[in-house]
Order: C-alpha cells, then sequence, then structure tokens
C-alpha cells in the first residue's frame, strides 16, 4: 500500500500496468452512490482499494454561512434522510457548544431516547441489507429477506416491528422519526405528555424481546458464514479469507451511546487531532479499467476499456485522525469502551447486532429518570460570539462531528465530519486481501451511508480552503 | 337542492342525557358527550377540542384526554380555533394512537385532506378514530366577534355567558341576565372573507355532524355519515347516552337545516363564480360534487 501523492511519477503508471483494475459501479445495497476501483492480482485479491463517493456534492456547509442558528441544524438534517437525526442533534449541539448553552436534563434525556431510537431502527434497516450476503445455516442458500417463505418471513416482519418500534419513539421524542422537528438549540420544543413516556416506555419493552431475538438471529447467521470456506458471486464460488476486512487502522468513537462536545468537562474528541486531506492526495490517479466480470451481479461490472479517475471523482474529504485514517461505527464503539477485540467485516457485522439492545436499555433508562412535567428549554440561550464549538454524535454508522461558529445568532463557519467520511479511507485499506468479489461485502460491514459524507470543503496545510479548486 | 346535506345514514335530533355536560352545552351537548363516551370506551384516547384561551371568548384549540378536560371545553366560541393544527402533536409528543377531532366543515375537509395526502403529516392518517363536524354557516375572527358584543352589543366580554345565532339573530345573553339580539345583517360584514367559498354547511366529510339548526330548542341535529361513525353512535345509543327522537318529528325539522345549506351553497357560488372571473385558474373545484 503507498499513497500516489506524485503526479508525474513514472513508477506510477508502471504499477499500474502491472495490475488489472476492476470497477464496481455503482456498488449496491447502501444508502447514496459509491462505487469501487480495485486493483486486483492474477488470483483476483485485491492489491489496493479505493472505495470512493460518487455522489454529488451537497454544499450544506457553504449553506449554513450567515443562517440563523436555529436554521442551520434543520439544514444540515437534510443532508440525508438515513441518519438525520444524527445530523440534528450533532448540528444542535454544535451551535449550543458555540455559544455556549447547556440544554436542561430532561430536554437531554429526550435527545438520548431520540438518538437510541434511530439507531435501533438503522440497525434494523441494515440487517435487511446484508442478508442477502448470508446463508441459510446447514444450506447453501442465500437469504432472500422479501421472500415469503419461513424462517425469512418471521425475521423479516421482527425486522420491520423493530423499525416501527424505533420510528414511533422517534416521532413521540422527536416530533419526526426522520428529519426531527423538536430538537432545537437551547433543548426541545416540548416535553412529552405522561401518557406519551408510558407509550415509549411499552414499545420499548415490546422492542427489547424482538432486539434480543434479531440479535441472535443475525449472530447466528453471520457465524455461520463466517465458518464456511465460499460464498457464491455471480455463479461462482469465491473462497472467503478467514481475515477479510481486517485492517490495521486505529479506532475513534466519542461515547457508547450518545456523543461529546466542546462544552463536556471531559471531551472526547480533540479537533487538534484531526487534519482533512484532499481526494487528490489520497486516492488512484487516472487508471484504465483492463478487467471484467459481467457475471458479477448485478450487470457485470465496468467495461474494459473505461477510464476511471478516482483522485478527481471522489467527492469527499479524507478526514484524519492523527495523520492515520480512522475507523468509526458500532466495532470503534465497542473497542473504545467495552474492550471488543474481533477485527474484520465479521467482528463489525456482530459488534452492531450487539448494539441492539443497549439500545432499548438506554431508552428505558431515560424514560425511567424523565420528568414529563420537566422543562426542556434552557432559560438563557445566548447569541454567540463567535468561539468555535464542536459537537460529535455516535450515529448508527459512528462518530458524526459537526464542528461550528456563531455570532449574533448567525451562522460563521459550519463543518460537518460525517461517519462514512472517516470510514472511506479506512475501508479502502481493509480491502486488500480479499477476492475483490467480497469488496462490496466488506464496505457493507461499514454501513455505508454515503449521501452526507459528499463534501468538497477541504483545507490543505495551511488550512486555506482548496476546494474550489478541485472543483474547478 | 338535493345535496346540500350530503351523504349519511341516518339523522335524528338528539340531545345528550348526561346532566353535567347538558348545563354548559350550547344545545344538546353532542360533541362533549360523544368524545366523552369515545374516551371511555377507548374508542379514542384523546381528542382536540376547543377551549378557553388568554382572553375571555377567545378559543384555544387543547389536546383533552380526560372527560374533565372534555367539560371545560363545552360550549360553542364563535370565532376561529385552529384546531387542525394539533393534530399531528396528538400522535407525537402526546403519543395518541387514536384521535378524536372536532371543527367546522373546512376542518374536516382539511383533516381529510391529511388523510388523502399525508404531506408533512407522516403516520397520522391512521390515527384520526373520529371526526365529528359542526354546522357552520361563516366564522369570525376574535377581533370581529369582541366588537360585535362590546361595540354593537354594548356588553364587556366578560360578562358574557353565551352567545348564539338562530332565528335571523346573533344573541348575546351576560351573566346578569342582559340578553342582546342582533340581526345578522349587522354581523355580515364581520364574516370572514375565506367562509365565502366555503360550499358546505353540515360537515358533509364528517364521521358524524351536528349543530342546532333543525331541532327543537336543547337538542341538537344529528347526521351519522360514515360506517365508523355508525358504529361509535349506535354504541353511544346503546349505552344510553343521548336520548333521540326521529327528525322527522321535530320542528322546524331537516326543512329548515336544508333551506340554510341550500342558502349559503347558492350564496357563495355566486361569490366563487364572480371569484373564477378575476384572473386565471382562480375558480375553485366544488369539491362536494
Amino acid at each position: 500500500m503507498y499513497l500516489y501523492s506524485d503526479m508525474n511519477n513514472p513508477m506510477r503508471n508502471e504499477a499500474i500496468q502491472l495490475s488489472k483494475v476492476v470497477e464496481i459501479s455503482p456498488t449496491t445495497r447502501h444508502e447514496g452512490h459509491s462505487k469501487l476501483v480495485l486493483k486486483v492480482n492474477d488470483s483476483g485479491i485485491v492489491e489496493r482499494g479505493d472505495w470512493l463517493s460518487i455522489t454529488p456534492v451537497r454544499g450544506v456547509e457553504k449553506l449554513a454561512i450567515g443562517k440563523t442558528m436555529e436554521q442551520v441544524p434543520k439544514i444540515a438534517s437534510r443532508v440525508c434522510g438515513i441518519c438525520p437525526i444524527a445530523h440534528t442533534l450533532a448540528a444542535i449541539e454544535s451551535m449550543e457548544a458555540s455559544i455556549k448553552c447547556e440544554v436542561p436534563k430532561d430536554a437531554h434525556l429526550l435527545r438520548v431516547i431520540l438518538q437510541c431510537a434511530n439507531r435501533l431502527h438503522s440497525i434494523a434497516l441494515h440487517n435487511v441489507l446484508i442478508l442477502p450476503d448470508l446463508y441459510i445455516p446447514g444450506t447453501d442458500t442465500k437469504i432472500n429477506p422479501f421472500t415469503k417463505e419461513e424462517p425469512v418471513r418471521t425475521v423479516a416482519k421482527r425486522i420491520q416491528r423493530i423499525r416501527e418500534i424505533g420510528q414511533t419513539i422517534g416521532e413521540i421524542a422527536g416530533g419526526e422519526a426522520i428529519h426531527p422537528s423538536n430538537p432545537r438549540v437551547g433543548g426541545m420544543y416540548r416535553n412529552v405528555t405522561e401518557h406519551a413516556m408510558w407509550k415509549m416506555y411499552d414499545l420499548a419493552k415490546e422492542g427489547l424481546v424482538l432486539a434480543h431475538e434479531q440479535m441472535e438471529f443475525m449472530i447466528a447467521v453471520i457465524r455461520n458464514f463466517q465458518k464456511r470456506d465460499w460464498t457464491e458471486i455471480g455463479g461462482q464460488q469465491i473462497p472467503i479469507p478467514k481475515t477479510l476486512g481486517y485492517h490495521n487502522q486505529g479506532y475513534m468513537a466519542t461515547d457508547p451511546i450518545y456523543g461529546s462536545s466542546s462544552l463536556d468537562e471531559h471531551p472526547t474528541w480533540n479537533p487538534a487531532r484531526w487534519i482533512e486531506t484532499r481526494p487528490w492526495d489520497w486516492y488512484m490517479g487516472q487508471v484504465e479499467i483492463n478487467y471484467e466480470d459481467p457475471t458479477y451481479p448485478v450487470g457485470g461490472t465496468t467495461k474494459v476499456g473505461t477510464k476511471a479517475w478516482p483522485q478527481i471523482e471522489a467527492c469527499t474529504g479524507v478526514p484524519t485522525y492523527d495523520g492515520q485514517p480512522v475507523e468509526v461505527g458500532p466495532r470503534a464503539r465497542l473497542t473504545m469502551f467495552k474492550n471488543y477485540d474481533e477485527k474484520g467485516t465479521i467482528g463489525q457485522h456482530i459488534a452492531r447486532q450487539m448494539e441492539y439492545p443497549d439500545c432499548l436499555y438506554s431508552i428505558i433508562k431515560c424514560l425511567d429518570i424523565l420528568n414529563p412535567n420537566g422543562k426542556v428549554l434552557a432559560d438563557n440561550i445566548p447569541q454567540g460570539d463567535g468561539s468555535f464549538g464542536w459537537a460529535a454524535n455516535e450515529a448508527p454508522r459512528g462518530t458524526d462531528v459537526h464542528l461550528a461558529r456563531v455570532k449574533d445568532g448567525r451562522v460563521q463557519w459550519f463543518e460537518m465530519l460525517v461517519p462514512t467520511t472517516w470510514n472511506f479511507p479506512t475501508a479502502s485499506r481493509a480491502l486488500v486481501g480479499a477476492p475483490w468479489q467480497l469488496a462490496e461485502m466488506v464496505i457493507r460491514g461499514y454501513d455505508p451511508c454515503v449521501s452526507c459524507a459528499t463534501h468538497m470543503i477541504v483545507v490543505d496545510e495551511d488550512n486555506r480552503i482548496v476546494a474550489q479548486k478541485l472543483m474547478q | 337542492m338535493g345535496m346540500e346535506l350530503g351523504k349519511y345514514k341516518t339523522c335524528v335530533s338528539a340531545r345528550s342525557t348526561d346532566k353535567e355536560i347538558v348545563a354548559k352545552a350550547q344545545d344538546g351537548g353532542i360533541v362533549t358527550q360523544l368524545f366523552a363516551f369515545a374516551l371511555e370506551q377507548g374508542i379514542i384516547d384523546g381528542a382536540i377540542v376547543t377551549g378557553l384561551g388568554d382572553r375571555p371568548w377567545k378559543p384555544r384549540p387543547f389536546i383533552a384526554t380526560t372527560r374533565e378536560e372534555l367539560l371545560t371545553s363545552r360550549g360553542t366560541k364563535y370565532n376561529v380555533s385552529p384546531n387542525v393544527a394539533w393534530i399531528k402533536e396528538a400522535t407525537r409528543s402526546f403519543g395518541l394512537d387514536k384521535v378524536g377531532i372536532v371543527g367546522t366543515p373546512c376542518q374536516m375537509q382539511a383533516v381529510r385532506k391529511v388523510q388523502l395526502y399525508p404531506i408533512g403529516m407522516r403516520d397520522v392518517p391512521d390515527k384520526i378514530a373520529l371526526a365529528v363536524g359542526i354546522f357552520c354557516m361563516e366564522n369570525f375572527l376574535y377581533k370581529s366577534i369582541q366588537q360585535l358584543v362590546e361595540d354593537h352589543a354594548g356588553q364587556k366580554m366578560q360578562s358574557v355567558k353565551k352567545m348564539t345565532i338562530g332565528k335571523g339573530k346573533f344573541s348575546v345573553y351576560t351573566e346578569r341576565g342582559n340578553v342582546v339580539a342582533l340581526p345578522l345583517k349587522i354581523t355580515e360584514k364581520y364574516e370572514q372573507a375565506g367562509c365565502h367559498v366555503c360550499l358546505d354547511y353540515v360537515a358533509n366529510l364528517s364521521d358524524v355532524s351536528t349543530g342546532s339548526v333543525g331541532s327543537p330548542d336543547g337538542w341538537s341535529t344529528v347526521f351519522v355519515r360514515t360506517k365508523k361513525g355508525d358504529h361509535i353512535w349506535s354504541k353511544a345509543i346503546a349505552a344510553g347516552c343521548f336520548e333521540t327522537k326521529p327528525i322527522e318529528e321535530v320542528k322546524p325539522g331537516l326543512e329548515l337545516v336544508t333551506k340554510l345549506a341550500h342558502e349559503k351553497i347558492h350564496k357563495n357560488e355566486i361569490y366563487l363564480n364572480k371569484r373564477a372571473s378575476y384572473g386565471v385558474g382562480k375558480g375553485l373545484r366544488n369539491p362536494y360534487i
């Protein structure tokens, strides 16, 4: 693995000629548009993989400038519909961190409930996306989550009920399950009624049983997959390496459940350790596809002769923590806070399932202490003096950090460092050593959500914005 | 003539058998009694009703989840109460699964529209369990009703006990026994302009609609319109919540309701046709035909 930082290096071109290049575009069963450009050896093993976002840039950070601090989190939420709750909460809390506003306890509890409800629904949704990769134990039949046949039907119904429970709790605590309307700078617009509180409690109790069942089911089928020697893709038996998805990058997580912010006494994220790199410095230069497989589902890989230029096409920055890409997400949380040590794609899937009951236990814990008559809006909401504030929210797929400067109620500067942006370069490294046909399976382990990961506001070493240069 | 009263299964003259409800009811206490019964039976777990606002006779919509709360909403307040504004919140921070709502014909239209096209109303349509409509000729803004009571009738809003519109008069009754009746000619210019495009008098789109017109004093005319409405109404009758009389046997009966409905629709149709000539695409389609 090495970086092609020098475009004029003749060695680089030579390296391209030696490997076969295969491209999977678009990748499937995740949110947003991304593609894989893979350099593979003669046995089809990935030597270098570049996974990049090709979702068009949203420009939310630019849009935010000059808007009121109340507006920006609502706009930030619209970056994607899969974890809008994480974006809303991170954006609101970054504003609060900048203006130095502490929210009442009950407002915070409602936010945690909302957060867990979203995570619950998101894990269940991801189950649907990965089940087609897995097998019914004891058979060579892959799981089709949409079949009417048992035992899959029961599982599908359970998944939908878990999602329904998550979304209903989210609706009550947050006003909406998608793009929550209740959270605001300074707390929440409304507290819930006692009736609503007990409704959430009942739903969480029901969900807890289902989540335990679903977790056990998922772990069983994932472990079953782990024991297999091969998996069928496009009519071929592809060997499964025991080290599928392994990488040697670090992990980053700020909290097992919720997050952290610069207002905390002991913040668990440090902006000084974060450096954003340009995709130009990170991804491959121009390559020509010289290998294709028309049997690869669905519709085959990209045709031979097509040109790919990841450096230019990638629509993300490359954030690094201590100079290296890091993994964020369920495994990072479990590794950082619960001594979890299983690596690779399987480890990621198992970690995600293990978060199922945590979501519901946290909801129940919060409901136990929530006071439905309590105040949910801070008495004094300062308008901000332009100081720097950040807030990290542990979205279902990893740490979502928003950074802001607010002055006189207006946002002067806003930045979103979203989970999949952190995971892009890490997952690219995790591809090495896997058969190229399994590359999509590796990235699915990150539960990627590519839309929000799309950003072009990148700063160079002198912290000047250089994105414009790339966009020209 | 013919479609003024909309579709309905049954029509009766009724009043509540509950003394407490009737004591402060506008007429027969139909809405309060029906919601109280539905609450008690678990048919609804809350109802959006009109309570008292921060000023005398200013309505404030709120979500009643107990009989006591319902009782505070008895009686008609002749000005705008944005009940539909609460319909989403009822299913959110109030956590209701079965919502009852009372409203004027235009509000019933909005409720049904929410159910048909739930834009911005995710998970709301299936939670509307009972929509009760009230007859409405036109509505007033708070300032208008204040001017009618304080300037035209010469009474303080605070001392008013009841207001009624009937028999061609807008009547104001005070706590100390004053009664002032204003001819409707005076109230006309205070009517909300928006009411003049409405082609519904008897809340055609509700599950159950009710109003004083057509029945004797202290009684209300009730139209049971939908299967859902019929189910709840029959249960309430069986539980002895209402005493009823066949509408054919009461005076003035359906004839007056039809006449007033026709008057409203005919008058507003003329206005609508006039509006259609204002410019391109300004005409409104009649949603009831």
